[in-house]
């Protein structure tokens, strides 16, 4: 087997060398994807699990509560048996102005108590801290990692000005810490300060961010959890950092859940390229085939030797995918740490690189794919009739036409994904994968009689607009079905995507834009922080009065939002002034109406909750909520369901005045102020900043400006999904160069005849060309109908399976018509390197040609 | 078997058809071969001569195992190809017959020691061996010279000698050839004919040799001729006569000498 490997068939792979390239590409393109986000994932879970390792430290536990911990928790904590060090906790993330480099992680620490937890590199020649007691009179100190230092250019003494949310605070160097321990975290990037001082400098309160526990040998965690639970009561949680790293793992791996999604359909255009070049070359190969059965090969033999084959090109197209994932692993990182930054803060120091993993994955993924799309090829081959092979004047397989079977399983298996889309006998993931596999199922099978079809139809009409080369093209692509069909299908899929993925994004954003302008309606937001759902900070309830009190204002409401966990999954619960919000804003109710929602909010102290909150954990009117709150778990009637888009895992709604009962906590995230009629809000602004001053940061826009933010951050988020696009775009491209390519050679001798007759260059071009458009305009066609089955499928099934949503569908448009625009440039683009192919033909090699 | 001299001893058949009937079902109903009963002997040579159509070809297939009988059955060297399964028949080919095409139907990419080596490659033999049985074929059939050539760089009767030895390499037990001189002139043919005659000759193979051309059966001491699917006649010639023909080998062409 290796002689004929050697000799038949990578002499076959050489000859053809561009096709053979072409189809590794779309291999290696799938391959690489998938390869560059697994490599950045692994870095940044890696990353993210050293850090959180080395900033715990010998912590065995962290006591957490909504708000923060308040001081006073710290001494009953101390006092529970069995606990032998606390230590408080602050952790702020910030960026220094000037020419440092990046942000910068600042952890607010009981200075002489914190040893029992940390290492900090103070000893050694490049490290030290004068005088403690120095240190922490001065609320100003910082001590800096020195790795930081040397890179921002700082010693000792010197001032360093940080920027938090929108204030600046100025600090001083007075210690340096040798990179060892937890200061290695991020790179360096780490300052300590005391943690007294941070409560002042990031408007912690009375609080802390969490205190840490370790135990006396022989106490288990769950004994320590146990007995901690019992002497702080309620509201309080104790966690292991390990537990906080898996978190963040779970929203990570949730993001690179989508991004997978994208690479593995592009491997699976990639299978249809395989399958494409494989069911080619064994026509075109046929005669050889032939020969070797006259000669004895037996059909496992020939069907090996094309796996075989297939399992080389697996291997380069691994090999090239595996090269190109991890020279782009680096930008998928970068596009990556950006949405955990913003909500974990840094990831500075994370860095990809090649492990053995990664190679067996890229290899692994690359021979699969390969051996799939080669799999029906390679048993068509050893099935050929070596006496049909050798006969003088057979050169093309002969294509059964398809059976009624064939159709009917077709037609089967789409109206299975369809009902099981509907009714959902399985539900989750299973639910998603079985009508994913259904449809490419009915595609199979559906796609190639439909082409065939499809071109018959258009047959008339090109040959109308180009007599000889529309002929030409339209006769090529119905004598070899099965290529035209194994382009089709790669073009239809990746067109379909694109359609499917744009409707879902044009729905969701659509919806989400709506409901923006319905509830984002006051003048004026005044924000604790530019972080929505977990801000680093929160204003005290007495500034509600002090807006009160600025000329022009008319009502102010206090918005707060608290994750809660609900059945294992972080909640939000949100609370305003119901009575001000309904004045202004409108809803949609898909249970009660305005009137229960508050009435029942306001004086009955029941709940209302999201409609993704109801898809999810299908709770609604009438039933009771419990949820876990300082004051211990309390049961909540639900009195409305309506639109709301504040949380993908659920968001409960409550009047302020419920939420300061039960959470003891009347801190707030944001201001909505309301303007009298006639009030300049620029002045009001101005007057707000003013009274603020820099007590605390502050972040005031105006309706249109808070919107606008917004909007920049969902956008930002679906520009991410572009690159799916591309992918797509890319594939189906590959698609067309590799069938046209094909194409071109097994008319050698029909170029080669036509030229004879006196065909010019122009004829031979278009009749590419024409070819070319044709076979992406069928495969429009086709996707068509199969991107809006798609889209009602993200836009229903997928959204409310995973997030609780049902989003309106929307036919894509926006997308259609960018496809009708760059469709026939692509084509015609794709169809250059044919077309020179084609023109350089010599007529009497061509004639001869077989 | 065995051979004395230019007198081989038949000893046992080596093909045996009976009531063979091939159709091919298309619009049409098409026989191919009607109820055909024949026996060739080991160490035979024997020519099918007839009319394009008359299902010489088709004979040769089903004599080879690349084709199977509508009805009827094969019998060669004792296995029943009707009978045996699409696996079976292929390791039948490996083992016990060989082919020579009219289109030499050589690898185009392959040299011609690597078109040679190529069936004893599919039966897993070893390099060595596979080295010097290639090395012997082709200096049997006078091309050692040429073993690096690619068939492009090949005149047509090289290519078909080229073809031969892929054919005996195996040291097959029945060669079939189909129209082995119809794509060369007539003194390449005559060559190429010769060739056959001394394989015969020397390793006793049977030999089954489809052609159009009378001067071409001459070389043979059986004539079996077809018409419309039938056996429409035979003819024996004795061995002085094809004695003398190879004697003359590439001076004549008609085959006058050939009694009944």
């Amino acid at each position: 087997m290796r002689f004929l490997l050697r000799t038949l068939s990578l002499s076959y792979l050489r000859l053809h060398l561009a096709k053979t390239l072409l189809t590794l590409l779309g291999v290696a393109v799938g391959v690489s994807t998938l390869v560059s986000i697994q490599s950045a994932e692994t870095a940044l879970m890696r990353g993210l699990r050293n850090t959180v390792d080395r900033i715990a430290g010998k912590a065995q536990l962290q006591v957490v509560c909504d708000g923060g911990v308040p001081e006073e928790a710290q001494d009953r904590i101390r006092d529970v048996p069995g606990v032998v060090a606390v230590a408080p906790v602050i952790e702020q993330v910030v960026v220094a102005e000037g020419p440092a480099s990046g942000s910068l992680l600042i952890l607010g620490v009981d200075l002489l108590g914190d040893r029992e937890m940390r290492e900090y590199g103070f000893e050694g020649d490049d490290a030290d801290i004068d005088d403690p007691l120095l240190f922490l009179a001065q609320p100003d100190s910082i001590a800096l990692c020195t790795t930081y230092a040397r890179r921002a250019g700082l010693r000792k003494d010197s001032s360093l000005t940080l920027r938090i949310s929108n204030g600046t605070k100025r600090v001083v160097v007075r210690g340096l810490m040798r990179p060892s321990g937890f200061t290695e975290a991020f790179a360096g990037n780490v300052a300590v300060t005391d943690v007294y001082a941070a409560q002042l400098l990031f408007g912690r309160g009375r609080r802390f961010d969490r205190v840490e526990v370790r135990l006396e040998e022989g106490v288990s965690l769950e004994e320590g959890t146990r007995r901690l639970a019992a002497a702080l009561g309620p509201g309080y949680r104790m966690e292991t950092p390990e537990r906080r790293s898996a978190q963040m793992e779970r929203i990570i791996e949730n993001f690179v859940a989508g991004f997978n999604v994208t690479s593995t359909f592009a491997l699976a255009i990639g299978v249809f390229l395989i399958f494409n070049a494989f069911t080619v070359a064994v026509t075109r190969r046929r005669r050889d085939i032939g020969i070797l059965r006259a000669l004895g090969a037996t059909p496992r033999q020939v069907q090996a030797l094309f796996l075989m084959e297939a399992a080389i090109l697996g291997v380069a197209g691994g090999v090239v995918g595996l090269a190109g994932g991890a020279a782009a692993s680096g930008l998928s990182l970068r596009a990556m740490s950006d949405p955990v930054q913003n909500i974990y803060g840094l990831t500075e120091g994370a860095s990809t690189h090649v492990d053995g993993r990664l190679v067996v994955l890229a290899l692994t993924l690359g021979i699969v794919a390969s051996l799939l799309g080669a799999w029906a090829p390679a048993r068509n081959a050893s099935r050929i009739d070596p006496v049909e092979a050798l006969a003088k004047g057979t050169y093309t397989a002969r294509v059964p036409p398809p059976t009624l079977a064939r159709l009917a399983v077709g037609a089967a298996a789409i109206a299975g994904a369809i009902l099981v889309a509907v009714f959902r006998p399985l539900t989750g993931l299973p639910m998603v994968v079985s009508v994913i596999l259904l449809g490419f199922l009915s595609a199979l099978l559906l796609v190639g009689p439909v082409s065939s079809r499809l071109v018959r139809l258009l047959a008339p009409a090109i040959s109308r607009l180009s007599p000889v080369s529309g002929r030409l093209a339209s006769d090529s692509l119905l004598g070899n079905p099965r290529r035209t069909a194994g382009t089709v299908i790669a073009i239809a899929a990746s067109l379909a995507f694109v359609l499917g993925l744009s409707g879902y994004m044009d729905a969701t954003r659509l919806a989400l834009y709506r409901w923006i302008d319905n509830v984002i309606t006051s003048d004026i937001y005044v924000r604790s922080s530019a972080k929505l759902l977990r801000p680093d900070f929160r204003f005290g309830p007495e500034l509600r009065d002090e807006l009160l009190a600025i000329p022009g204002v008319r009502a102010v409401e206090s918005f707060r939002s608290e994750r809660v966990s609900f059945r294992g999954v972080d909640i939000v619960v949100a609370s305003i002034e119901i009575e001000g919000m309904m004045r202004r804003t409108k809803h949609e109710f898909l249970e009660g109406n305005a009137e229960t929602f508050e009435r029942g909010l306001v004086r009955e102290g029941k709940c209302a909750v999201s409609d993704n909150f109801y898809g999810l954990y299908r709770l609604g009117m009438g039933d009771v909520l419990e949820l876990p709150t300082p004051n211990g778990l309390v049961g909540l009637p639900i009195a409305a369901v309506f639109t709301d888009y504040t949380s993908d895992r659920g968001t409960v709604f409550i009047d302020r005045a419920t939420f300061t009962k039960l959470w003891n906590d009347d801190r707030v995230d944001t201001y909505d102020v309301n303007l009298l009629a006639g009030a300049r809000r620029d002045q009001v602004m101005r007057d707000i900043r003013r009274r603020i001053g820099d007590r605390f940061p502050a972040l005031i826009s105006t309706r249109e400006e808070f919107t606008a933010e917004i909007r920049r951050a969902l956008d930002a988020f679906f520009a991410l999904t572009r690159t799916t696009l591309m992918t797509a775009i890319l594939v189906a491209f590959i698609g067309i160069v590799t069938s046209l390519l094909i194409s071109v050679m097994e008319r050698t001798r029909e170029f080669g005849i036509l030229k004879s007759l006196g065909a010019v260059r122009q004829q031979v071009r278009r009749s590419v060309v024409i070819e070319a458009l044709v076979v992406g305009l069928t495969g429009l066609i086709i996707a068509v109908p199969m991107g809006q089955l798609l889209t009602v499928f993200n836009t229903t099934t997928v959204a409310e399976t995973f997030a609780g949503w049902r989003m309106p569908v929307r036919y894509p448009f926006t997308a259609l018509i960018q496809i009708l625009v760059a469709l026939p440039l692509v084509s015609a683009a794709a169809a250059w390197l044919p077309v020179r192919q084609a023109l350089s033909i010599k007529v009497t090699e061509a004639i001869s040609y077989e | 078997m065995s051979t004395t001299g230019d007198t081989i001893q038949h000893r046992a058949p080596m093909v045996i058809l009976r009531e063979v009937v091939k159709t091919y079902d298309g619009k049409v109903r098409l026989t191919v071969l009607d109820a055909i009963n024949l026996t060739i002997e080991e160490g035979e040579m024997v020519a099918v001569m007839g009319p394009s159509g008359s299902g010489k070809s088709t004979l040769l297939n089903l004599m080879g195992g690349l084709d199977v009988p509508t009805s009827g059955s094969v019998v060669v060297a004792g296995t029943d190809l009707a009978r045996e399964s699409e696996e079976g028949r292929s390791l039948f080919r490996r083992n016990t017959v060989s082919y020579v095409f009219q289109a030499y139907h050589l690898m185009p990419t392959l040299t011609a020691s690597q078109n040679v080596a190529l069936p004893l490659h599919l039966s897993g033999l070893a390099r060595g061996e596979i080295a010097q049985r290639v090395r012997q074929a082709l200096e049997e059939v006078g091309l050692t010279e040429r073993a690096d050539h690619l068939p492009d760089e090949l005149s047509g009767g090289e290519r078909q000698r080229v073809a031969i030895a892929r054919a005996v390499v195996t040291r097959p037990r029945l060669l079939l050839a189909d129209e082995p001189t119809g794509n060369l002139d007539s003194a390449r043919g005559e060559e190429i004919l010769q060739v056959l005659a001394n394989i015969h000759r020397k390793h006793g193979a049977t030999i089954v040799m489809v052609t159009h051309d009378s001067g071409a059966a001459t070389h043979c001491r059986r004539i079996i001729r077809l018409r419309d699917g039938r056996i429409a006649g035979e003819e024996r010639r004795n061995g002085e006569t094809e004695k003398r023909r190879n004697g003359e080998a590439g001076k004549r062409r008609d085959g006058d000498a050939v009694t009944r």
